[in-house]
């Protein structure tokens, strides 16, 4: 079975400032992976640079054994199946939800497979329907999380990329977004998500890094993570 | 009464090429985050390439209009690609000063092959008057008022319904958003351009045949205007250029009708000056850029 995503030796840097330096990390399909780290770790530039949006200096990113994600543009990242849960959701404000629900779905050429699509996401997202010709910016933010997340399936993605998403939400719509992305990686979509919040990631995932400073200090289980000495000071409040 | 109402009429009209003219401007400053000076230049092209074909291959209204669209597209496609797409991702002064360039390169280059005064455009459109009650219209007025709402429409209509244009409002907000939505921001720029252009080439060409002249200066008139009704109007929102395009025309053919025509463009001034003082980012808003 190839590897979905294999990153070896990634390094990323803003100008003369390294953001990321030297990281390795993989992905079996089907999988749940988390990277965990502080403010400014790197983990949104990694998430950046597997998207195209930033370029790496070196490295290689090799999805699906065959495409070489350092060599193409964006949009055609997204054409092979990668779609992305923003930081801070990004939902286009001035666009209604259900306009951020086709732009999702916008590399899709078949109108009726569009439409099937947005029923869908409709049917597992009730409270979005409701709202479906309010502008996006107008939701609160458990509803953008949603709007964002369903925008991200559109296009039936193998992949999803998923930044902070329990950044600014109250605990109880954190628990509830982490159980949709446990079902969406039920239905055989592979998750690698980035975040502060390790606690509840640690609980959904199945293996686990931590980067500290642009670098991967420790990587394995998601069990076997948890009980790290650094991550438990760090991010689960002392010894457990 | 009736000197005020013929006024405005004649305003709307007039203000419908604004309209025109400056929603291109505002569509490329709001998607491609460009100060594009040289689409009144643009205008003025496709202004000459209508009149050259009407005088060398068919004086058919339609295709005049078509040929002055064509030759504004083309114009729109090099621009793009030479000038304004090498300059992405500067500081917006840098494209703002190329566009500026471009600008003075166009008006004097057709000065040199057309001369510096106007050029009489061919009377496609007869000079009779329309009585509508206590106002008449020409039917020269008639037909440049009926093309501008035409592409007026087209363009709303593009933006808001179809899948690419509503692809293009994604890359006006959120454009590293859009990329990673499998939009191709750099295609979606030159199209944008393109239409722009297009349209202004329509207005050229209508305009050429509204005042019976071409003018390879033509562009300093609508240049500034189109800047002033987006600074006034705001980018957010398309109808909102129109409507100041539109008061702006209806102004400055009331001041030229009870004033003096020198008066007009004082006037312009001292709005765009009111206005900015009290809602700097334009009357209807403007996103955040």
């Amino acid at each position: 079975m190839s590897l979905l995503l294999k990153v070896s030796d990634l390094s990323v840097a803003y100008g003369s400032v390294p953001a990321v330096i030297d990281a390795s990390l993989e992905m079996n399909p089907g999988e749940i992976r988390v990277i965990l780290g502080a403010n400014g770790a790197g983990k949104s530039t990694i998430i950046k640079t597997l998207l195209g949006l930033v370029r790496a200096r070196t490295g290689r990113i090799e999805f699906d054994g065959k495409h070489d994600l350092t060599r193409l543009k964006p949009h055609q990242i997204h054409r092979l199946g990668i779609a992305w849960v923003p930081e801070g959701r990004k939902l286009w404000g001035s666009l209604t939800v259900l306009e951020n629900l086709r732009m999702g779905g916008f590399i899709e050429t078949d109108n009726g497979k569009i439409e099937k699509g947005i029923a869908e996401m409709f049917e597992r997202f009730p409270r979005l329907k409701e709202r479906r010709d309010q502008l996006a910016g107008s939701l609160s933010g458990g509803e953008q999380q949603m709007v964002a997340i369903a925008r991200a399936l559109m296009s039936k993605p193998r992949l999803l990329l998923m930044d902070e998403p329990s950044i600014g939400l109250a605990p109880i719509v954190v628990r509830d977004i982490f159980e949709l992305v446990r079902t969406i990686n039920h239905d055989g979509i592979s998750v690698l998500m980035v975040e502060q919040n390790a606690r509840q990631a640690l609980t959904l995932a199945h293996w686990a890094y931590l980067l500290e400073t642009g670098q991967i200090v420790e990587a394995g289980p998601a069990s076997e993570i948890a009980t790290k000495e650094r991550v438990q000071e760090v991010f689960l409040g002392g010894a457990a | 009464m009736d000197t005020f109402l013929q006024q405005v009429m004649n305003g709307v009209v007039i203000g419908s090429t604004y309209a025109v003219v400056a929603v291109g401007f505002s569509l490329v400053f709001t998607v491609l985050r460009v100060v594009n000076f040289a689409h009144p230049d643009i205008f003025m092209l496709g202004m000459f390439a209508g009149l050259w074909s009407a005088l060398h291959v068919s004086d058919n209204l339609i295709f005049v209009l078509v040929a002055g669209a064509v030759g504004a597209g083309l114009s729109g496609v090099v621009l793009e690609r030479v000038v304004i797409r090498p300059l992405q991702g500067r500081d917006m002064l840098i494209t703002l000063l190329a566009t500026l360039g471009v600008s003075i390169i166009l008006q004097n280059g057709m000065a040199i092959v057309a001369g510096p005064d106007p050029v009489p455009y061919p009377a496609i459109i007869p000079q009779t008057f329309i009585p509508l009650g206590p106002v008449s219209l020409t039917v020269r007025q008639l037909v440049n008022f009926v093309a501008c709402a035409v592409l007026l429409m087209a363009a709303s209509y593009y933006v808001r319904g179809t899948k690419y244009g509503r692809a293009t409002r994604a890359v006006a907000e959120l454009p590293e958003v859009a990329a990673a939505f499998g939009v191709d921001v750099s295609l979606i720029s030159l199209v944008t351009v393109v239409l722009a252009s297009m349209m202004a080439g329509v207005a050229g060409v209508s305009v050429g045949l509204l005042y019976g002249s071409a003018w390879a200066f033509v562009g300093l008139l609508y240049g500034l205007k189109a800047l002033i009704i987006l600074l006034v109007a705001g980018n957010r929102y398309f109808e909102g250029v129109v409507l100041v395009a539109i008061v702006l025309g209806v102004i400055e053919a009331l001041i030229t009708g009870y004033v003096s025509s020198g008066m007009r463009d004082v006037v312009t001034f001292l709005l765009l000056i009111g206005v900015l003082c009290f809602r700097p980012n334009g009357i209807f808003g403007s996103y955040k850029t």
